[in-house]
């Protein structure tokens, strides 16, 4: 009776043809046999008939097993464990997580509560193949045309009475095709019912956690619950914590509490991911699941700002407020800002000084009343983040837009600024008043123009103030207030400086004029943030709107002047506030409204991936190294960083010899999800810069301006103490191995 | 009477030998217990106060069991420590009828031809000692100390597979807690996931 030897379960080998068409097992698999019987038939399917270059596909790990053995879920209770799936994919292939349909809850004498499949399981996983199939001479097919034989080795712990190991080596050999049609149809649709869902919107149902003594409540609204008389919690712990039972508190109607008792978690531990189950009874057919995500996972994350002092941070938003400056999205204005002072270089001191301090007065004003929306908002509890919570709003940039435009028009000459005379007369008596207004609404202007390039210190020194007590962050923009318009006070206190600017004359027409076409050049750079956020339908009716707008600077300039009669100019008013409004109504209001993003343009060319935090997180799993870029269209230093140094031939390489998985976190449309990524590196925008070098490696953080240099130093590094060079790692595509070590992410 | 309270009481009462209470938590007073040996000797826990006690549940079938003996990773570890005073009682808790159930035969055949060095192999046919200390899983592993205080609960080491290949790789939570405790520090690792099979109770 006693097995006294370290039998295993005995290999042997089969080779059979499949009868799925488009398969075959090419490598000999071992199964157990028990007692005479197979126990469990492992097999390789695939959602298609060939595989098509940059397609992604599904490929699924099915399990037969004998009547009344199990294998397990992720989590796999209180005995057992998950089955894990190790590929051999050619180089930059990518694999994603293993979807584990909802399990069965059992529950065996004693009180051993465990979660696993009966009879069969599909363990479906994506695969994206390289947008060019590339094969390599040694070991997989050679020529063109040839299939692509795709190897897993799967390995399982079936149990009824007893539990028994078993493992396999599979293969799955598809043609590349320039076309595929679905195979597999009625297995796939059949699992994919019986995947878990996100959680649904707060409408539909919410959630709610608590923390008791060892205890976590988790209590659940819904008035989908109240159809399904069997609802339960099947929990996803972290590695490090122990849960218990979780159980049934109450239910009443829409409502149900659960209680997950905690065997060894730590005190701060106050919810934890898992499913929320719901069925027709427990453990039927219909079930039907949805994600919760553990909130204090996402706590976390390393987060990079630690303990500076306040100063430090306040030295670092001055600093970073006059690189401000340099920044190719404030140039058009500075260039501005510099011919206004080349006009002023004869005149007084005084009235230098006074357009001076008018200047730096309108980036105070604007720094201050941003600083003070922001607070007003984190107050009301809602989630902002600078500049980005200005430049993903497709209404803002819109608006921008327009302001930069009628400015160029202006340059141009289309039209004069003239305030009413009453107002004139009361307020600005003397001419030099008027340059003051002037002055302030170009610092305020140039400080709009400058918030979506977050320059680098800025970046840090406003994470930080973002977790800050409102004065602290009020403080921390005055001081990048003070950083930006530095240079300007300084040539206002020393006119002595402007007198080196040459002379007033004639070529300053023609220098205004070419200003309008730097702003002109700016209208299409915001056009083009647009049009990434709306699509080119977006662009489109917002330069129609544009048009109008145009036409309307046009009549102002041209019919609304003092020499005009009034019933000319009252005419021509109504009639250009009637075209901006009707036009604003039709091109705005309805088709720019409406206009939507197509899914396909938003595709990303090339070898980056998009990010999503489940996608970051399989990558981790399965041991590769990560770079995320996290950046946005309307981000000029992102442009240029992608320009200058991460598209460039010898980065790409790095990266290939490296095998980093290249994600591209895309945050134009401000996307929450990379929002609170942001956070938790405490930025408040893009462009940031991650690498995650695997395994237990804490992430490493690049600076804004990334330099060929720098990067490449860093990669070679972590690739030494990382070992990440060598993809055929013991660990690499193990599912369990290390996972509490990683930084983790709100999963599920 | 309050009736609310009898209840209570009479669910205690006859909820306990039905189902495994709850895991005695690491810190608390290890449960006392009585059990015979393959031999037909008494143990208790309570004899062995003074001295470092390991306790490990034990399936001659489990795959994960014989993971650690197969390789003798678990009769060098019951070796080394009964060498150093440590008092090694593997449990038997699985019901009659069950997989890995053994008479005190069988235990004594194991015994000798996997060369085991534990202090005794006990057997726990009617699982109660299993109850008591809320085991659930086989090998599953237990460090009390000799003031009678459990310092240590949970898997025998961190990678939970039935790989012997896997051992020389991963980190012995139960050396570890050993050899903190015998140089008279705190256990770092106290509690972790145990792995393995599940014990077989009786069904009920």
């Amino acid at each position: 009776m006693l097995i006294v030897s370290m039998k295993v379960a005995r290999a042997f080998r089969v080779t059979r043809a499949l009868l799925l068409s488009t398969l075959a097992i090419a490598a000999p698999l071992r199964a157990q046999m028990y007692e005479g019987r197979q126990l469990v038939k492992p097999e390789l399917v695939a959602d298609t008939n060939a595989i098509v270059p940059g397609k992604p596909f599904a490929v699924g790990l099915l399990l037969r097993m004998a009547p009344h053995w199990h294998t397990y879920w992720k989590f796999s209770g209180d005995a057992g464990l998950p089955t894990e799936i190790k590929w051999h994919l050619p180089p930059s292939w990518r694999v994603g997580e293993i979807q584990w349909p909802i399990p069965l809850k059992t529950n065996d004498p004693g009180d051993i509560e465990t979660y696993g499949y009966e009879n069969e399981v599909l363990l479906i996983q994506e695969v994206t193949p390289p947008a060019k199939i590339e094969l390599p001479k040694d070991g997989f097919a050679v020529a063109n045309n040839s299939p692509v034989t795709l190897t897993a080795e799967a390995s399982w712990l079936v149990c009824e009475k007893i539990c028994i190991p078993g493992s396999a080596t599979l293969s799955l050999t598809l043609p590349i095709s320039a076309t595929n049609a679905a195979a597999n149809t009625e297995l796939f649709d059949r699992y994919r019912k019986l995947l878990p869902q996100n959680w649904p919107r707060d409408k539909v149902a919410t959630v709610k956690w608590s923390r008791n003594g060892a205890d976590l409540h988790l209590q659940v609204n819904s008035a989908m619950l109240a159809e399904y008389p069997a609802t339960d919690f099947f929990p996803v712990p972290p590695p490090a914590v122990l849960v218990g039972h979780p159980s049934v508190e109450s239910r009443n109607g829409n409502e149900v509490a659960f209680k997950i008792p905690l065997e060894n978690a730590d005190k701060n531990l106050s919810s934890l991911p898992g499913l929320l189950v719901f069925a027709s009874r427990a453990n039927a057919d219909d079930r039907a699941a949805w994600r919760i995500s553990g909130a204090s996972e996402v706590a976390s994350l390393p987060h990079p700002v630690a303990t500076r002092g306040l100063l430090t941070f306040l030295f670092f938003g001055f600093i970073g407020g006059f690189i401000l400056n340099l920044m190719p999205c404030v140039l058009p204005v500075i260039s501005l800002k510099i011919f206004g002072f080349i006009k002023q270089a004869g005149q007084s001191r005084t009235k230098i000084l006074r357009s001076g301090l008018a200047f730096t007065a309108g980036i105070f004003a604007w720094f201050i009343g941003l600083a003070l929306v922001l607070i007003a908002l984190k107050a009301a509890g809602r989630e902002v983040t600078w500049g980005g919570f200005q430049f993903t709003n497709a209404y803002f940039v819109l608006g921008l837009s327009i302001v930069v435009l009628v400015f160029a028009l202006n340059l141009f000459g289309v039209f004069e600024v003239s305030l009413p005379q009453s107002m004139t007369r009361g307020l600005l008596s003397t001419s030099e008043r008027k340059d003051d207004l002037g002055s302030f609404f170009q610092g305020v202007f140039a400080t709009v123009l400058a918030t979506p390039c977050t320059a680098p210190f800025l970046g840090t020194a406003l994470g930080f103030a973002f977790t800050q007590s409102p004065a602290v962050v009020l403080s921390m923009f005055v001081a990048v207030a003070a950083g930006m318009s530095a240079p300007y006070l300084l040539l206002s206190v020393q006119p002595a400086w402007l007198k080196f600017l040459p002379q007033p004359g004639a070529w300053m027409l023609h220098v205004k004029q070419f200003m309008g076409f730097l702003l002109l050049a700016t209208v299409l750079f915001l056009l083009y943030v647009l049009g990434a956020q709306r699509g080119l339908d977006g662009a489109i009716w917002a330069t129609c709107f544009l048009l109008i707008v145009a036409i309307a600077c046009w009549i102002k300039g041209v019919f609304i002047v003092p020499t005009a009669s009034a019933a000319t100019r009252r005419t021509s008013l109504v009639l250009a506030l009637i075209l901006l409004l009707a036009s604003g109504l039709y091109f705005i209001g309805d088709k720019f409204h409406a206009a939507k993003i197509d899914i396909g343009e938003a595709q990303l060319a090339s070898d980056w991936q998009p990010f999503t935090p489940e996608r970051l997180r399989a990558e981790l799993g399965q041991g590769h190294a990560v770079f995320v870029d996290f950046t946005a269209a309307w981000c000029l230093t992102c442009k240029f960083n992608e320009k200058t140094v991460l598209e460039t031939a010898p980065i790409r390489d790095a990266f290939e010899r490296h095998g980093i998985v290249k994600l591209k976190a895309d945050w134009t449309s401000g996307d929450p999800a990379i929002t609170k990524l942001l956070q938790q590196f405490g930025r408040p925008g893009v462009p940031l810069y991650v690498l995650y070098p695997g395994k237990s490696k804490e992430p490493v953080v690049f600076p804004e301006l990334l330099t060929k240099s720098i990067l490449l130093d860093k990669l070679e590094t972590i690739a030494t103490v990382a070992g990440i060079g060598d993809p055929g790692g013991a660990d690499v595509f193990r599912h369990q191995a290390g996972r509490g070590q990683r930084p983790r992410l709100q999963s599920q | 009477m309050n009736t609310k309270l009898l209840l209570t009481a009479v669910t205690a009462l006859i909820g306990s030998p039905l189902y495994a209470a709850d895991v005695p938590p690491v810190g608390s007073a290890a449960p006392d217990f009585s059990l015979t040996d393959s031999k037909g000797k008494t143990h208790s826990l309570s004899q062995y106060k003074g001295k470092y006690v390991v306790l490990e549940w034990f399936n001659p079938e489990c795959p994960f069991v014989k993971k650690h003996y197969g390789s003798e990773n678990m009769q060098k570890l019951q070796q080394e420590y009964t060498s150093k005073g440590v008092v090694w009682l593997t449990i038997d808790s699985n019901a009659p009828g069950t997989e890995g159930n053994m008479t005190p035969e069988q235990a004594q055949k194991v015994t000798s031809s996997w060369k085991t060095h534990q202090t005794a192999l006990l057997l726990d046919p009617e699982s109660k000692v299993a109850r008591s200390y809320g085991a659930k899983n086989t090998p599953d592993m237990i460090v009390i100390n000799p003031e009678g205080k459990i310092v240590y609960e949970g898997a025998i080491d961190n990678k939970a597979t039935p790989n012997p290949s896997d051992i020389p790789s991963s980190t012995n939570y139960v050396k570890a807690a050993l050899d903190e405790s015998l140089a008279g520090k705190p256990v770092s690792n106290p509690t972790t996931k145990p792995y393995g099979c599940s014990v077989k109770y009786k069904s009920s």
